[in-house]
């Protein structure tokens, strides 16, 4: 199965993501409409895109009292349908990454739907800090990235020392 | 690529939303375009785009815009015929001719619609024609770059992300201005490359940098400066291709000796320790180093200097052409659509020749900012036409204010355009253009030595491609022997034949066909493209024209000569995501997302001033002033005492107050970067 998955490290905080998630879902350019969400903290030159990770074992799918919440057979991806959804927000409080939020003009809980397989926060993210692979594939360039840093951070001893 | 679904064709070419040029899929159903989204087989986006990109469906098909050929009367715009417009407006260019000689007539390029062609195209009509008034947004943007660079190794280098250890961006944001550099730049950083950022404001690059210098506008030429000094004192530069591939070394490390670390720190506003750092951590990764100037450093008094400044750097950490470093760009060999060899006119005296020689030598540019004072003043003689094709310099121009009474002084103004702009407004004649998506051009990718051929998907029947276009007015004034081909394919065949590519091969390759290997190290074999064939450090050309042969820093006049009545320094164009220069403003979807002008604040400053977010405030520059909202952004945003307005908004058009005679003395370029002004709570 494929996520979306998300790397601070190359995030910009540019919204293009957000910007491309309303146009899909509402056809206009707005963040209030985007699944995706990116935190920007200029001080502590921080951005954090935060979308669902669709989990294996969902806690939101498991409260929702009318079985609105689905794991789709294709692509994986948990779902709300919104002609089930009672407006209780019982999945908004399960979820543990705070993904689902409240669209308060349709009263329906909404979240990421990957794009029926496609998401396009991928594809306009023009960093390459979202990225949608394999799960499999996640864990591996984690352990790279974490060879890599490791490297860089003794390297950078080194040539500190270099310097005076 | 979304799957297409039944009955949806698609097609690839390049968008050009702006300057960035990534591959497009253009999902057509029954002929109009659905949906765009990133060609997976293009090897500089790679299947992603930007949101601005997928909105060439809104530019398209933009209620407003406008598809009939329109004059002005007494009665306002009236709709016209095509070739009865073009009829009058030869009648109108031969009478102004007559009178006053082919050199009353300039043309002018924007950035709106075409690639290359574009430009080469308006070249060629200007000295079709026998003027060589030919003017673009290219003097103030990209050129001043172009000469830096020029002056000390021959070319505008291309840079390598992709196989660099330490990327250093001076004065630029690629996530607004060429949103692809920021994938390389990241693939780069992931396989360990270090990012240092040098900007007086954090922009979205910065905050990913491991070293960011928040310095003082206009001051990177000393920053620069002073890391050259500390790669000499430490023996940290590359002494082979010093000694054999350069001049000027010893003036240069003789200039450098009497800088004081102490001045760079006050010019700058960087401590000695970190430049010590950034220097080591550039000299210790090099030569797999890519200095890349960004615009921000072209609009000020010393910007051709202080790009000369960072360009001497590639001679000293042997990244110039190095993998990883900054590359010398090979064509692919097309035929030259300009006139210069065949008919030079030169001694017509384009317009800001004899001012900025410079410019007039490296890029045939006449000087805008010039232009509006020759248009009013009639001298050194009269310049009474101009067509403008897809510029809007009304809004993007210096001192607007001058610019829109110079344009309403012509005699004859013709606008060629997607929409009403500020400019075409003042127009006698309105001509509907074609977009980038209604006609086809040849676009080299240099940095992957690639070239595409961009597919024609729609049309409009009145709305002419640029060929067409020069085709039709050249052939009504005589200088039809110039445009033979039949039509823009016509035009490309024959642009493509020296390189032995075909068109079909080029339709067949829409991720780019590969001209030529990427080589390295070429001024091992061929010589630089300077007057001495080699690495500049100090030009004899530029001291033959009264410059100083080394890059000298001057200090901005905000810090040297600073004038009370205007306490702040004002900054201006920082790209916003969704714009392009002055485009875009019109389509609903960008203005729910980024909806007006704004200044950007520091929150001290906002304190002492008394300013809260969303509060107007009045800025005064010795040119005007402009009110405008407050925007307080976070404390490391901007450096305190620096404000930011980016340009292209009617609502508060910020070119009302930038100064059109400040120029740098070399390229002619504005200061649009570091503007004395006077800010008040309104
Ligand atoms: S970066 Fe965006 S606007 Fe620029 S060419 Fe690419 S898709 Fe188009």
């Amino acid at each position: 199965m494929k996520i979306v998955s998300m790397d601070p490290e190359k995030c910009v905080g540019c919204r293009n993501c957000e910007y491309a998630c309303s146009f899909i879902h509402s056809d206009d350019f707005d963040r209030k409409e985007a699944r995706i969400r990116v935190s920007v903290f200029p001080n502590e030159r921080v951005c954090l895109p935060l979308t669902c990770v669709h989990c294996s074992e969902p806690f939101c799918m498991e409260v929702c009292p009318s079985g609105a919440i689905e794991k789709d057979d294709v692509t994986g991806a948990i779902t709300i349908d919104p002609n089930r959804c009672v407006g209780c927000k019982m999945c908004i409080l399960a979820c543990p990454f705070g993904h689902i939020y409240f669209n308060a003009r349709e009263q329906v809980s909404q979240k990421c739907d990957l794009c029926s397989g496609e998401p396009n926060c991928v594809k306009f993210c023009i960093s390459g800090a979202l990225q949608f692979i394999e799960i499999e594939e996640a864990y591996q360039s984690n352990r790279d990235q974490f060879v890599t840093k490791l490297k860089t951070m003794l390297e950078k001893k080194s040539f500190e020392g270099e310097a005076k | 690529m979304r799957t297409p679904k039944p009955g949806i064709e698609v097609v690839q070419t390049l968008c050009r939303m702006c300057d960035d040029h990534c591959g497009i899929n253009v999902h057509l159903d029954g002929g109009s375009i659905v949906d765009i989204d990133g060609y997976a087989a293009h090897p500089w986006n790679k299947g992603r785009i930007c949101v601005k990109g997928r909105a060439a469906i809104d530019m398209v098909y933009a209620p407003d815009r406008i598809l009939k050929p329109m004059k002005k009367t007494e009665k306002g715009w009236q709709e016209i015929d095509l070739a009865q417009a073009l009829d009058e407006i030869a009648g109108k260019l031969r009478a102004i001719m007559e009178k006053d000689g082919d050199r009353a007539v300039g043309i002018w390029k924007g950035e709106a619609i075409g690639f290359a062609q574009q430009e080469d195209l308006a070249r060629r009509f200007c000295h079709a024609l026998g003027t060589p008034n030919y003017f673009s947004n290219d003097s103030e943007c990209y050129v001043g770059r172009y000469i830096g660079y020029s002056l000390v190794m021959g070319a505008l280098p291309v840079p390598d992300y992709a196989n660099s250890d330490c990327i250093v961006l001076w004065g630029a944001n690629p996530p607004y201005a060429h949103p692809n550099m920021t994938r390389a730049i990241m693939e780069a950083r992931q396989k360990g490359a270090k990012l240092i950022v040098i900007d007086p404001r954090l922009s979205a690059i910065a905050r990913r940098a491991d070293y960011y210098l928040p310095l003082k506008p206009g001051t990177d030429g000393v920053l620069a400066l002073g890391i050259i000094k500390l790669l000499i004192e430490n023996n940290w530069y590359d002494k082979d291709f010093v000694e054999q591939f350069s001049i000027g070394f010893e003036k240069l490390a003789r200039y450098t000796r009497q800088l004081t670390f102490e001045f760079v720190a006050d010019e700058t506003g960087i401590s000695r320790e970190l430049l010590e750092k950034v220097a080591t951590m550039i000299a210790r990764r090099a030569p797999r180093v890519v200095n890349y100037a960004g615009n921000g450093l072209e609009h000020h008094e010393n910007g051709v200097n202080n790009v000369r400044a960072v360009a001497c750097l590639d001679g000293l950490l042997g990244s110039l052409d190095h993998q990883g470093g900054n590359l010398l760009p090979e064509g692919a060999g097309l035929r030259n659509l300009t006139l210069y060899d065949e008919i030079p006119l030169q001694h017509l005296g384009p317009i800001g020749a004899d001012k900025y020689p410079v410019l007039y030598d490296f890029r045939q540019e006449c000087h805008t900012m010039t232009a509006m004072d020759t248009i009013l003043s009639g001298e050194p003689y009269p310049l009474r036409a101009m067509i403008i094709t897809a510029a809007n310099p009304a809004m993007t121009n210096p001192n607007s204010r001058k610019v829109v009474k110079a344009l309403e002084h012509l005699d004859l103004l013709v606008v060629r355009d997607l929409f009403m702009t500020e400019t075409a407004a003042l127009a006698d004649y309105f001509l509907p253009a074609a977009s980038f998506l209604e006609r086809s051009e040849l676009h080299e990718h240099r940095i992957y030595q690639i070239i595409n051929l961009t597919r024609k998907i729609l049309s409009y029947p009145s709305c002419q491609d640029e060929y067409q276009f020069w085709h039709d007015l050249a052939h009504r004034l005589g200088a039809g022997d110039y445009f033979p081909w039949k039509n823009e394919t016509e035009l490309n065949r024959w642009l493509l034949e020296p390189t032995g590519i075909s068109l079909e091969t080029l339709k067949a390759h829409p991720g780019g066909y590969r001209y030529g290997p990427i080589r390295y190290g070429k001024w091992r074999e061929k010589p630089l493209a300077t007057p001495s064939q080699k690495f500049e450090f100090v030009s004899a050309y530029l001291k033959g024209k009264g410059y100083p042969e080394l890059p000298e820093y001057r200090s901005p006049a905000y810090l040297a000569d600073r004038d009370e009545k205007y306490p702040y320094t004002l900054i201006t164009g920082a790209r916003k995501l969704l714009y392009y220069h002055s485009r875009n403003r019109n389509f609903p979807r960008f203005r729910k997302a980024v909806p007006g002008p704004e200044i950007e604040i520091h929150p001290s400053d906002a304190e002492e001033l008394g300013i809260a977010s969303g509060e107007p405030v009045r800025v005064t520059s010795k040119i005007g002033s402009l009110d405008i909202p407050a925007s307080v952004v976070e404390t490391s945003e901007i450096v305190p005492g620096f404000f930011q307005i980016t340009h292209g908004w009617k609502e508060a058009n910020v070119n009302l107050i930038t100064p059109d005679a400040a120029n740098d003395p070399i390229s002619g370029f504005p200061l649009l970067k570091a503007i004395p002004v006077r800010i008040e709570k309104l």
